[in-house]
């Protein structure tokens, strides 16, 4: 029976109303959002996990702090039963310069070109061409047994997102340095690329190049010889394993155990228990997310508690007439909760698209990781009705209290 | 109590007195005692502030006294709890009031229409009756008009309407012609008498005008919060 007719006061009722929807849906947007994204990039890491090529993950808890990375990682394929590859990783952020004089901060990974081909998931795999073309597959020539006195390849790959914006491919150069001071640099001829295929149409990769372990290792000082940072360094050891005892996780353990008794100082972890300690990190995370969002849903809700009290404060006299007519207190009462529902089931939907919106904006038109996170979003029906049954709980507790504010209308007073 | 019966209202020694105990008291009713019978019609007089909407306030249940008995039928009905006055108004009372307060949200037709929902009076039903009555009160083809489309006089048939809707037996009127020119008072007037005598409700109307008074068979005047004359015509 209710209608919105003409004047001030009712275009008043309306913008309260209006103004109440949208902070509930501002509210709601937040937690969609957050746990969306977050959710997305903790699915995605722990997909990655799972098909990765691997099994077994030797690290160590400083920056590139593993040192004689050659050595044990030799020592580990030599020495521990099913394990057949072991693949030493140095991840350090360079500048490069290229033909035209643009400087560009990059992230270049040295590795063994066999041992990574063989630590490549499925899903990586086609990413890369096989061989890598980076000369030495072992990288052992320049590596001398640890005295980096053989001859260097400088052969390097660049991702297709670096290639096409600047117009680098094989058979060009590149100058990578490891300050932006040019004069420091190394010359590496570009043998190929890596990556998905560059496209307008979809998230764009990183800048990043791939080189043999050691000719990284010599640009970055973390090689050997005096002044050396750390000797031979790498930041984590990835293990595979043959394919039946990939799959066991005694074995696992096992093999996990036989790498940790030689390289005590180092973490030893199988990624089943790294995905299960990246279960735990995101549940903590999501929890978090919530926690952080309860603040805006509290927020929402608060400001539609005053939007009903004010409601039904400047609705005095009408509810002291439908008192005086003996419309049953419930009733009234009614009226309120109902009118709080459907404010905040409103605010609700209009956050939950409205979340959904500004994750696909995001990932459209974000910076360049904030695309890639929000592109990684997954929106799952159970988390967005936890939210929104979560909000109108919250809403109808807030409904109450100017639900018993109506009742305490004085009748008399009202109609005076 | 029998809806559309108008019951037999009695006040014993009742007294209403606002901000008890506080520097701002007020006695607005000082131990009246009265019987109406059933079917009166009955108008109450006296200058401002001698209590007289204090008095239909408590018979039509919107006030309880802090002193004294109100009755209906013989039964104590004063004190009752909100969910049975409310109950009571809803089935046995009509409220005309002098500002008319129509709700300005619903039509015409919704605003008498509202008691009714109130009472579960299924819908087909309850819009028959709303319209049989907006007719009876000579708004034939306004149903759907809101009230600030209304003239007073429209608004106030309305109001009679809306009172009107669940059958009541007693009416109370608090200055129903007060927001009104002479030419619809009489018009409002004509039809408040019209219907008392057609449902043989009982009628207390609260005025000043002597116009009003004049078509009542029984007056109270009223002075002071006490009942000063109780006269009834020959």
């Amino acid at each position: 029976m209710r209608r919105i007719g003409r004047g001030g006061a009712l275009r008043h009722a309306r913008l309260q109303l209006a103004l109440a929807v949208a902070a509930i849906a501002t509210s709601v947007a937040l937690p969609v959002v957050l746990v969306s994204v977050g959710g997305g990039v903790a699915a995605h890491e722990l997909a990655d996990l799972e098909s990765a090529g691997y099994q077994i993950v030797v690290s160590a808890s400083g920056l590139h702090g593993i040192e004689g990375a050659h050595t044990e990682a030799d020592w580990i394929l030599g020495h521990v039963p099913s394990v057949i590859a072991a693949s030493p990783i140095l991840s350090i952020s360079v500048e490069s310069f290229n033909g035209t004089g643009a400087i560009a901060p990059v992230l270049a990974e040295g590795v063994v070109p066999r041992q990574f081909s063989l630590t490549l998931g499925p899903t990586e795999a086609d990413l890369f061409p096989n061989p890598l073309p980076l000369g030495d597959p072992n990288d052992s020539v320049h590596f001398a047994n640890g005295s980096y006195a053989g001859p260097v390849t400088f052969d390097a790959l660049v991702s297709t997102t670096y290639a096409a914006s600047y117009r680098v491919g094989p058979g060009d150069t590149i100058l990578l340095s490891p300050s932006t001071n040019k004069s420091a640099g190394v010359s590496f001829h570009v043998t190929g690329t890596f990556g998905i295929p560059f496209s307008f149409f979809q998230p764009a990769g990183a800048y990043a190049v791939l080189v043999p372990l050691s000719d990284l290792q010599s640009l970055t000082n973390y090689s050997n010889g005096s002044g050396t940072i750390v000797p031979d360094a790498a930041d984590s050891i990835e293990v595979a394993v043959t394919g039946a005892a990939s799959t066991s996780p005694g074995t696992l353990a096992s093999i996990a155990s036989a790498i940790q008794a030689k390289v005590p100082f180092y973490s030893v972890t199988t990624l089943s228990q790294e995905a299960s300690e990246l279960r735990s990190a995101a549940a903590v995370l999501t929890g978090f997310y919530l926690g952080l969002s309860s603040v805006g849903l509290a927020i929402g809700v608060l400001f539609l508690a005053l939007v009903l009290l004010r409601r039904v404060e400047s609705g005095r006299r009408s509810i002291g007439i439908r008192r005086a007519l003996g419309l049953p207190p419930w009733r009234i009462a009614g009226n309120v909760l109902e009118e709080g529902f459907v404010l905040a089931a409103s605010g609700a939907g209009l956050g939950v698209v409205g979340g959904y919106l500004l994750v696909e904006a995001l990932a459209s038109w974000g910076s360049s990781t904030v695309r890639e996170a929000a592109g990684l979003a997954v929106f799952s029906p159970i988390e967005l009705a936890e939210i929104v049954l979560g909000l109108v709980a919250l809403s109808l507790l807030a409904s109450v209290v100017a639900a018993r504010a109506a009742l305490r209308v004085d009748i008399v007073e009202a109609l005076r | 109590m029998t809806a559309g019966r108008p019951p037999a209202v009695e006040l014993a020694g009742v007294s209403r007195t606002y901000g008890e105990g506080t520097p701002e008291e007020v006695r607005a009713l000082r131990d009246v005692s009265l019987r109406f019978a059933p079917g009166e019609f009955l108008s109450v007089e006296g200058p401002s502030g001698c209590g007289k909407t204090t008095l239909l306030n408590l018979l039509g249940l919107l006030d309880s006294p802090t002193a004294g008995e109100l009755r209906w039928n013989g039964e104590s009905v004063g004190r009752r709890t909100d969910r049975e006055r409310a109950r009571m108004r809803l089935e046995e009372v009509g409220f005309i009031f002098q500002r008319f307060y129509l709700l300005p949200m619903l039509t015409a037709l919704e605003n008498v229409e509202l008691p009714m929902a109130a009472s579960r009076v299924p819908r087909p039903e309850r819009r028959r009756r709303a319209s049989a009555l907006l007719a009876e009160v000579g708004l034939a083809g306004r149903e759907r008009a809101y009230p600030h489309r209304l003239s007073g006089g429209e608004e106030q048939r309305v109001a009679i309407a809306r009172a009107l809707a669940n059958r009541p037996g007693l009416l109370l009127a608090d200055e129903p012609t007060g927001e009104l020119d002479s030419t619809n008072a009489a018009a409002i007037l004509d039809l408040l008498a019209r219907v008392r005598a057609d449902r043989k409700a009982t009628l207390i109307v609260v005025t000043h005008n002597p116009d009003v008074a004049a078509r009542a068979s029984r007056h109270l005047l009223m002075k002071d919060g006490g009942i000063a004359s109780d006269r009834t015509d020959g």
